[in-house]
C-alpha cells in the first residue's frame, strides 16, 4: 500500500488505519490521536508511570566500546563484570518481591539509546561496518562472549528432584515409615531370636517396592506428558540473512551476534533486536510485544524517545509483514526486550492447582485417619498386653490397609488420559493438574482477536437499493442469501472485483477459497474472497476488464480508484470504479443507483446516512463504492490516463452502495459462550480494539447477551446523561483501558462483582494482569487467554493461563498452563467440560477407593481385639490396592458425564473432592456392607473346614503357636500348625475374593452419583467392563495360577466361595439405587444433602 | 471453642424439615446426654419463630470468624477439619440432625445386622453339627508327640533330674486320661483289627474304644514312673491327629517306624514300640466328632529309645506308614511324615 517509501521519506501512517477512519465512530474518536500511538495505556504511558523505578539493565556506556579493537580483552572483562553485576542485581532483589514489582519492571522502560544514534555512531559502538558487516572471526568471538541468540528456556526443576518428590510425596512417607518399622521390628526379633521368620523383612521390602514402583510410574507419566509439550514447542530453526565479511550469508538466527547487519523481508520473524539502517515499505506486527494488532510502518528515522515507539527499531519475535529492511543487531538472546520480559515472567512462582490441593486434602484425610486409627490401635493392643513388637506390626498392618497405594499413580494416569483427550480437542495441557483447573474455572478472560473472532476481515453487511443486506460471515461463506438479482448488485460486484489490488497467491487451486492466502491488506482480502465466493473466478473477470489506470489508496485521498475497459465488446466506454471512506465517496457523487437505475442522489442522502450510522454502530468498517462510465466520445479507447494529473472526472459519479466489514466471531463462539453462561462461567472480553467494535463483537458472540444493556444503552434509551444512570442497573459494561487506569482496586472489584457481562476495550496487555488480579480477589478461578509476550505475566498469574497455539508467542506458551492448538474459544469450553468431568470422575474414584478401607481395617481389629485368626494379610491387601483395583480406577475416568455437567455452577473452592458425605457414605454405608460380606465368606470358609465362629473367638494365640500341632476345632479334629496356616491363607484368599466381588458392584454403582445406573446405561462405559474383567482375571490368577506360590499367601479356593459374597454385592447395588432414587426424588432435601457426594 | 469448631457450611434446611426435625428431638435426647447440649437445644426450640433472622446472624458471625482466623493451612485448621469428619459440631440444627443421622444409622445397621444374621443362620443350616463339610484341609492327619515340650529337641542330663523332670510331668499328665480304671469305666473293649463302626443317627452318642495306659508297657509310667528318662532310655509317645470320619486302609493299620534321619544309622541301636505292633489299631477308627464321640481316646504308639548314642545330637524321623497316608509332605513336619528329629537325645550327658 505504501510502495517504495524508502528512507528518508516521511513516514506514512498505516493505510489500514485510515480505512478505519472512514467509519463514523472511529473518525470521531481517533481525530485527536496521532497514528502509531494507539491506546493511552500503551507501553509508553505505563513506562511513564514507572519512570521513577527505572532499572538500568541495558545501559552500555559507549565509552567502553570506543576503545580500539585490539583492546577486546578489556571489553570482555568490563562486559563480563557488567553482566555479573546485572545478574547479581536481579538476584539480590528481595525474595519477597511480589509479582507486582516484577510487573512494574516489565512495564518500565529500558534505557536503550541506540535508536538515537547515527549510523556512524552505531558502527563505532558495535565495532562493525554497515556495508561489509562483521568479520567471521569477530562474530565468533562475540558469539562466544554473549552466547547464542536464543531465549534461555525457563528453569526447570532438576529431574532428580522431580523423581524424589514422587518418592516422598503423598502416601509414600507413610509407607516408608511402615517399611522402616517392619525392619526395626525384624531387627528386634532377630536380636532376641536369630531364627525368627523373615516375614517382616519381606513386608518392608514389598512396601518399599510399592513406593518405588508407584513413584517411578507417576514420574514416568509426568515425564511423558512433559515430553509432548517439549516436542510441541520445539520450533523449526530460523534462518537469518546476514552480511558478514562483505558477503550475504544465511545462518541460523541463533548464531547472530551484536553488530551483525541483517536483512529482513516480509514474512520473516525478526531474529533479534534490530536498529534499522534502511527500509523499503517495511511493516511489522508488534502485537506479540505491545498487543497492538495494527501493522506498523518501520523506517530508519528516529521518531520517538521511547525505543518501543520509535520507527527505527524492530524487536525480536515480532514479525515483518511486508517490505524489506536492513538493520544492525543491537541485542541478542535474553538481553532482547522480549527475553527480558520472558525471563521475568518465568521467575513468577507457580501456585498449587486446585486439584493438587484436593488430592493433598484427600491424602491428609487418609493419612490422618490411618495414623490415628493405627495409634489408637497401638494403644489398645499394648494395653491388651500384646508385646510392643506385635503392636508395631499391627500398626503397620493398619496403615498399609488404610492407604490406597495405587491411587496416586492412577490419578496421574487418569489426568494424563484426560490431557490426551483434551489434546485431541485442541487443548494441549502442559501441566497435568491444570486439566482439572479448567473445570473449576469461574471466569474466563478472553482475547477478542483470533480467539473469539476468526481473525480476518469479512464482509458483514451490504447496503444498496436503500436496503441493508446481511452477508454470511461464517467460516466458509457458503450461504449468501441476499438478493443478487438487482442491477445495483451487478454494478457493485463489478466495483468490488475491479477496484481491488489483492490477489491470491498462485498455486492454491485446490485450497478452499476462504483458506487461500492472499497478498494484500485485510479489507481487500475480505473483498476479494467475498467476490470470489459469489462471482467465481475474480482473476478471470479482472482479465476481461483490463485495468488501464489506477490510483492506489492513500491517506490524503482516502479513496482508491481504477479505470478499466469493459468486458462488453460493444461497449467502448471505460469504467471508472472507486471505493473509499463513505463520506468522501458520497461527496464525489451526484447520482445513486437504485435497482440498476441511476437516480439523483438528493432524496437518498438521508437513507445513506441512516445506513452508514447503523453499520458504523455495529462496529464495522464501512466502505463506499461508486462508479462512472466515462463517455466514449470524450475518452476514446486510445485515451491515455494520467493518475498524477487526474485527467478524468472524479466528481458527479454514481453512488452504488456501501459495504461493511468486521472480524466476525467464530461460528462456534456464540454457542460456546452460552454454554459457559449456563455453566456459571463469566466470560470477560479483553481487547485492544475500539469499544464500539468490541461491544459489537461481544454482542455477536453473546458475551453481552441480547437483552442486557450497558450504562450507555440505558442512558440512550431513557434519553438522560450517562452520569445519571444508576451504574448497577446495567447488566453489561464496556470499560476502556483509560477508565480502568483511573480505577482503584476497590472500584475494579465492585465493577467485576456487579456486572455479569463485561467487555474491556482499548486495554493494553499489561492491564490484563490488573483484571486477572481483580477477578482473583473476588475468589474466582480465572482462566486467561493470551498470545503476546506481554500477556505472559497475566498468563502466569491466572489460575490457568491459556496460550494460543497458532498466534501465540513462545513466551506466552511457556508461561501458560495450556495451549489452544486452534486458537478457538470453543475449545476452552470443551476443556472446561473435560475438566469438570475429570473432577467428578476422580470423586468417584476416591469414593470407590475409600470403600474397601473399612473391609481392610476391620480384620485387624477383630484379629487383635476379638482374637480371630487373621482374616486378611497385609500383603493380600496390597493385591487389592495394586492389583484388582488399578484398572477400575482408570476405568472410572472414562465415565461419561451425568447429564447436568455444564448446567451447574463452577465448583466452589470449598467443594472438596473428598467431602464428608463421600467419606461417610463410602466408609459407613457401602464400606460396612463390604466388610460384612467379606466376613461372611471368611466365616463360611472356617466353619466349613471345622472352625465355627464361636470357636474362633480368642483362638488367635493358640492358633499362631508353632509348637501346637494338635489344635482342636469344633468337631474335635486336630490341626497341625501348617494345616492351620494353610486354612488361614485360604481365609485370606476368600476374604480377598469377597472384597473383589463386592468391589465389582462398588465399581458399577460409582458410575453415577445421582442418576440411576440404568439411566446412564450399564454398558455405556466399556472400560468399566474391562476393569471388571481385570478384577476377575487377576483374582483367578492369584488364586488358581499362583495359588501354589506360598509367599503370596494365596490358595486355590473352592469355586462356591466365589459366590458367597454375591448377595452382598447385589445389596450394595440395590442400596445405592435407592439412595440415588431418593436424591432424585427430593433434590435439596435432607437426604440429598447428606447422601450426595 | 464450639464456635470455632462449627462447620463452615451454614445450616440451610428446607422449611418443611424443621417441623419434622422437632419431632426428632425426643429421640435425640436418648443419644445426647450432655447437659450443655440439652440446654442449647431448649434455647433453640424457644427461638424457632425467628429462625431466618438467626441464620443471617449466624452467617454474619461466621464471616466474622472467618476473618478473625488466620488463613494459613495451620495444624489447628487441619485438626478442625478432622473434627468435622468425626463429629459434626454445628449448633442447634446439628443436634436434631445428629439425632436424625443416628436414627438412620441405627436402622441401617439394624437391617444390616438382620441380613448378616440371616446369612449366618443359613450358613449354619448348611453345616452339619456332626460332620465337617470339608476335611481336605486337615488331611493328611498330622502327628503329635508327647511329652509336650515347646521344642522338638529332647535334651537332658540323666544325673540332673531337673533337666528331664518336666517331660515326666507332661507325660504323666497326658496319660491321666488313659488310666486303665477310667478307660474301663467309660469305654468299651472292642475287637481289634476292625473298624468300630457305629451306625445309627448322626446325633446318637457314640461309644469309644478303650486305650489303656497299660498298653504302653514300659512307657506307661506304671513300672518306671520316670518313663526311662532317669536311665537315659527315654519314652516318647506318638499320637495321630483326630480327623472326623478318617479310616485307615482296611487290614493295614497305620504303622510307625522311626529311624535316624541323617547321620549314622547306628546312633540308635534299638527302639521298642508299644503296643508291639507299632501301629494304631483299626478299632479306634472312624472318629465321629466330639459332639457324639465324647469319650474318644486317641490311640498312641510309644517309642522307647533303649540304646541311643549319648552326648551327641541324633536326628530321628518317625514316619506313619499305611495306605492313604501321605508321608512326604514337604512343608509340614507334622503331617504323617512324622516327628522329625524328635529324639534328638543330644547330650544326654553323663559326664
Amino acid at each position: 500500500m505504501a510502495p517504495g517509501s524508502a528512507c528518508p521519506l516521511p513516514p506514512t501512517p498505516p493505510p489500514s488505519r485510515v480505512l478505519c477512519c472512514c467509519t463514523r465512530w472511529s473518525s470521531g474518536h481517533q481525530e485527536g490521536e496521532p497514528s502509531g500511538q494507539r491506546g493511552p495505556a500503551g507501553p509508553h504511558t505505563s513506562a511513564q508511570r514507572c519512570q521513577y523505578c527505572t532499572l538500568v539493565l541495558f545501559q552500555k556506556t559507549p565509552e567502553i566500546y570506543s576503545v580500539e579493537l585490539n583492546g577486546t580483552k578489556d571489553i570482555d572483562k568490563t562486559d563480563k563484570g557488567d553482566g555479573k553485576e546485572k545478574y547479581r542485581g536481579l538476584k539480590n532483589k528481595p525474595s519477597n518481591c511480589k509479582k507486582n514489582h516484577q510487573i512494574q519492571e516489565i512495564k518500565e522502560e529500558l534505557d536503550l539509546n541506540d535508536h538515537k544514534l547515527s549510523n556512524e555512531d552505531l558502527e563505532k559502538k558495535y565495532g562493525t561496518n554497515i556495508i561489509t558487516g562483521l568479520s567471521s572471526a569477530r562474530a565468533a568471538e562475540l558469539l562466544a562472549r554473549d552466547g547464542p541468540n536464543a531465549l534461555s528456556p525457563p528453569k526447570e526443576t532438576p529431574e532428580t528432584v522431580k523423581f524424589l518428590k514422587q518418592m516422598v510425596g503423598g502416601f509414600s512417607i507413610l509407607l516408608w515409615i511402615g517399611a522402616i518399622l517392619c525392619w526395626v521390628a525384624y531387627g528386634i526379633q532377630y536380636s532376641n531370636d536369630p531364627s525368627s521368620s523373615l516375614d517382616n523383612v519381606y513386608l518392608g521390602a514389598v512396601l518399599v517396592l510399592v513406593v518405588i514402583l508407584t513413584g517411578t510410574f507417576a514420574y514416568y507419566q509426568e515425564a511423558k506428558s512433559t515430553n509432548i509439550i517439549a516436542s510441541f514447542s520445539k520450533m523449526i530453526p530460523q534462518q537469518a540473512l546476514v552480511i558478514r565479511d562483505a558477503e550475504k550469508k544465511t545462518i541460523p538466527s541463533e548464531q547472530l551476534v551484536v553488530g551483525d547487519i541483517v536483512e529482513i523481508k516480509g514474512g520473516d520473524q525478526i531474529p533479534a533486536d534490530i536498529r534499522l539502517l534502511s527500509s523499503q515499505g517495511c511493516k511489522v506486527d508488534n502485537s506479540s510485544l505491545t498487543g497492538e494488532s495494527e501493522p506498523q510502518v518501520r523506517s530508519c528515522d528516529f521518531t520517538h524517545d521511547n525505543p518501543l515507539e520509535t520507527k527505527n527499531m524492530c524487536f525480536y519475535s515480532t514479525t515483518c509483514l511486508e517490505g524489506v529492511a536492513t538493520g544492525m543487531v543491537i541485542n541478542t538472546g535474553d538481553s532482547t526486550i522480549i527475553g527480558q520480559i520472558a525471563s521475568l515472567a518465568s521467575g513468577v512462582g507457580d501456585e498449587k492447582t486446585p486439584i493438587a490441593i484436593e488430592i493433598e486434602h484427600f491424602v491428609h484425610i487418609v493419612a490422618g485417619v490411618s495414623v490415628s486409627i493405627g495409634i489408637i490401635f497401638f494403644i489398645i493392643t499394648v494395653s491388651m498386653k500384646y508385646p510392643v513388637l506385635d503392636s508395631i506390626i499391627f500398626l503397620i498392618g493398619v496403615i498399609v490397609a488404610n492407604v490406597p497405594e495405587g491411587l496416586l499413580a492412577t490419578v496421574t494416569v487418569t489426568l494424563s488420559l484426560t490431557a490426551k483427550r483434551m489434546a485431541k480437542k485442541n487443548c494441549l495441557v502442559k501441566n497435568l493438574e491444570a486439566v482439572e483447573t479448567l473445570g473449576s474455572t469461574s471466569i474466563i478472560c478472553s482475547d477478542k482477536t483470533g480467539t473469539l473472532t476468526q481473525n480476518r476481515m469479512t464482509v458483514a453487511h451490504l447496503w444498496f437499493d436503500n436496503q441493508i443486506f446481511m452477508a454470511d460471515t461464517s467460516e466458509d461463506h457458503s450461504n449468501q442469501i441476499f438478493d443478487q438479482s438487482s442491477g445495483t448488485w451487478t454494478s457493485l460486484s463489478k466495483i468490488i472485483t475491479l477496484c481491488n489490488r489483492a490477489e491470491f497467491k498462485p498455486g492454491q487451486e485446490n485450497v478452499p477459497i476462504m483458506k487461500k492466502t492472499v497478498i494484500g491488506d485485510a479489507s481487500e482480502t475480505a473483498l476479494l474472497k467475498f467476490s470470489e465466493v459469489i462471482l467465481g473466478d475474480v482473476m478471470e473477470i479482472r482479465k476481461r476488464n483490463r485495468k488501464v489506470a489506477e490510483i492506489p489508496f492513500n491517506s490524503t485521498n482516502k479513496f482508491q480508484l481504477s479505470i478499466h475497459e469493459t468486458d462488453d465488446p460493444n461497449d467502448k466506454r471505460f469504467l471508472m470504479v472507486m471505493k473509499g471512506a463513505p463520506e468522501r465517496i458520497l461527496e464525489k457523487c451526484s447520482t445513486i443507483m437504485i435497482n440498476g437505475q441511476e437516480q439523483p442522489l438528493d432524496e437518498s442522502r438521508a437513507t445513506f446516512h441512516t445506513a452508514y450510522m447503523e453499520l458504523g454502530g455495529l462496529g464495522e468498517r464501512v466502505l463506499g463504492f461508486c462508479h462512472l462510465y466515462l463517455p466514449a466520445d470524450e475518452f476514446p479507447e486510445t485515451y491515455s490516463f494520467d493518475v498524477d494529473t487526474m485527467n478524468f472526472p472524479t466528481s458527479n459519479l454514481c453512488f452504488v452502495g456501501l459495504l461493511s466489514m468486521i472480524d466476525p466471531p467464530r461460528s462456534t463462539v456464540p454457542n460456546a459462550v452460552t454454554r459457559c453462561r449456563s455453566a456459571g462461567i463469566k466470560v470477560i472480553m479483553v481487547t485492544g480494539d475500539h469499544p464500539i467494535t468490541a461491544k459489537a463483537i461481544a454482542r455477536n458472540a453473546g458475551i453481552i447477551s441480547a437483552n442486557s444493556e450497558t450504562v450507555e444503552d440505558i442512558a440512550k434509551c431513557l434519553n438522560i446523561a450517562v452520569e445519571q444512570v444508576n451504574k448497577w442497573d446495567a447488566k453489561a459494561a464496556v470499560v476502556t483501558g483509560m477508565e480502568l487506569k483511573d480505577m482503584s482496586p476497590e472500584q475494579l472489584d465492585e465493577l467485576l462483582a456487579n456486572h455479569s457481562e463485561i467487555v474491556f476495550a482499548r486495554t493494553s496487555p499489561q492491564q490484563k494482569l490488573i483484571i486477572v488480579e481483580g477477578c482473583q480477589r473476588l475468589g474466582a478461578v480465572v482462566a486467561v487467554t493470551g498470545d503476546g509476550v506481554n500477556d505472559s505475566p497475566a498468563l502466569k498469574k491466572a489460575d490457568i493461563g491459556i496460550a494460543m497455539g497458532i498466534a501465540g508467542s513462545d513466551a506466552a506458551k511457556n508461561a501458560a498452563d495450556m495451549v489452544l492448538l486452534d486458537d478457538n474459544f470453543a475449545s476452552i469450553v470443551t476443556g472446561v467440560e473435560e475438566g469438570r468431568l475429570i473432577f467428578d470422575n476422580l470423586k468417584k474414584t476416591m469414593a470407590y477407593t475409600l470403600t474397601k478401607n473399612m473391609a481392610m481395617v476391620f480384620p485387624f481389629m477383630l484379629y487383635t481385639i476379638v482374637g480371630f485368626p487373621l482374616p486378611i494379610a497385609t500383603v493380600t491387601t496390597l493385591f487389592i490396592d495394586l492389583g484388582t483395583d488399578i484398572i477400575p480406577f482408570i476405568a472410572l475416568a472414562y465415565e461419561k458425564a451425568e447429564r447436568d455437567i455444564m448446567n451447574r455452577k463452577p465448583r466452589h473452592k470449598k467443594d472438596r473432592l473428598v467431602n464428608k458425605p463421600l467419606v461417610l457414605y463410602s466408609l459407613l454405608h457401602v464400606g460396612v456392607i463390604v466388610t460384612l460380606g467379606a466376613f461372611v465368606v471368611y466365616f463360611t470358609v472356617y466353619a466349613q473346614a471345622g472352625f465355627r465362629p464361636s470357636t474362633l473367638i480368642g483362638l488367635r494365640v493358640k492358633w499362631e503357636k508353632d509348637d501346637v500341632n494338635d489344635l482342636e476345632d469344633s468337631y474335635g479334629q486336630e490341626w497341625t500348625r501348617y494345616q492351620r496356616q494353610y486354612l488361614e491363607w485360604t481365609g485370606y484368599t476368600a476374604f480377598f475374593i469377597a472384597i473383589m466381588v463386592q468391589q465389582i458392584a462398588n465399581l458399577i454403582i460409582r458410575k453415577t452419583r445421582r442418576n440411576s445406573i440404568f439411566q446412564q446405561g450399564l454398558f455405556s462405559n466399556k472400560v468399566i467392563w474391562v476393569g471388571i474383567a481385570s478384577q476377575i482375571i487377576i483374582a483367578l490368577i492369584l488364586s488358581y495360577g499362583l495359588g501354589s506360590v506360598t509367599a503370596l499367601n494365596c490358595t486355590m479356593l473352592r469355586v462356591q466361595y466365589w459366590f458367597v459374597a454375591l448377595p452382598y454385592a447385589i445389596l450394595i447395588w440395590v442400596y445405592d439405587e435407592v439412595r440415588k432414587l431418593f436424591i432424585r426424588l427430593y433434590p435439596g432435601g435432607w437426604w440429598d444433602k447428606n447422601m450426595y457426594y | 471453642m464450639r464456635q470455632q469448631l462449627r462447620s463452615r457450611r451454614a445450616p440451610t434446611f428446607p422449611h418443611g424439615y424443621r417441623y419434622r426435625l422437632d419431632d426428632q428431638d425426643e429421640v435425640n435426647q436418648n443419644y445426647l446426654a450432655d447437659e450443655e447440649e440439652e440446654a442449647e437445644e431448649e434455647a433453640r426450640v424457644m427461638r424457632v419463630p425467628n429462625l431466618e433472622e438467626e441464620e443471617k446472624e449466624e452467617e454474619q458471625k461466621e464471616e466474622e470468624e472467618g476473618q478473625g482466623q488466620p488463613t494459613g493451612n495451620t495444624w489447628w485448621q487441619k485438626l478442625q477439619l478432622m473434627n468435622e469428619y468425626l463429629w459434626d459440631p454445628e449448633q442447634r440444627m446439628s443436634l436434631a440432625r445428629t439425632g436424625l443421622i443416628l436414627v438412620i444409622y441405627f436402622f441401617f445397621y439394624a437391617s444390616l445386622a438382620a441380613v448378616i444374621t440371616v446369612c449366618m443362620y443359613t450358613l449354619f443350616l448348611t453345616i452339619s453339627a456332626y460332620m465337617p463339610t470339608f476335611t481336605e484341609r486337615v488331611k493328611p492327619a498330622g502327628v503329635m508327640i508327647r511329652p509336650f515340650a515347646h521344642s522338638l529337641n529332647f535334651n537332658f542330663n540323666v544325673s540332673e533330674p531337673d533337666t528331664w523332670q518336666h517331660y515326666v510331668i507332661s507325660l504323666n499328665g497326658f496319660l491321666q486320661g488313659y488310666n486303665d480304671s477310667l478307660q474301663e469305666e467309660m469305654n468299651v473293649d472292642c475287637p481289634p483289627g476292625q473298624y468300630f463302626i457305629q451306625d445309627g443317627n448322626e446325633d446318637e452318642d457314640k461309644k469309644a474304644c478303650q486305650f489303656k495306659r497299660s498298653f504302653l508297657k514300659n512307657c506307661s509310667g506304671l513300672e518306671d514312673p520316670t518313663f526311662g528318662y532317669s536311665t537315659g532310655q527315654p519314652c516318647i509317645l506318638l499320637k495321630m491327629n483326630r480327623i472326623v470320619g478318617f479310616r485307615p486302609e482296611l487290614g493295614d493299620p497305620v504303622k510307625v517306624s522311626c529311624k535316624v534321619q541323617r547321620g549314622d544309622e547306628n546312633d540308635i541301636r534299638s527302639i521298642h514300640y508299644y503296643p508291639e505292633s507299632a501301629s494304631f489299631d483299626l478299632r479306634y477308627y472312624p472318629y465321629y466328632g466330639k459332639l457324639t464321640h465324647v469319650n474318644y481316646t486317641s490311640p498312641l504308639v510309644a517309642m522307647h529309645f533303649t540304646d541311643v548314642v549319648k552326648n551327641q545330637a541324633v536326628p530321628v524321623q518317625c514316619q506313619l506308614k499305611g495306605k492313604g497316608i501321605i508321608n512326604d509332605v514337604i512343608n509340614d513336619h507334622f503331617v504323617a511324615a512324622g516327628t522329625l528329629h524328635d529324639a534328638e537325645e543330644a547330650r544326654a550327658s553323663r559326664m
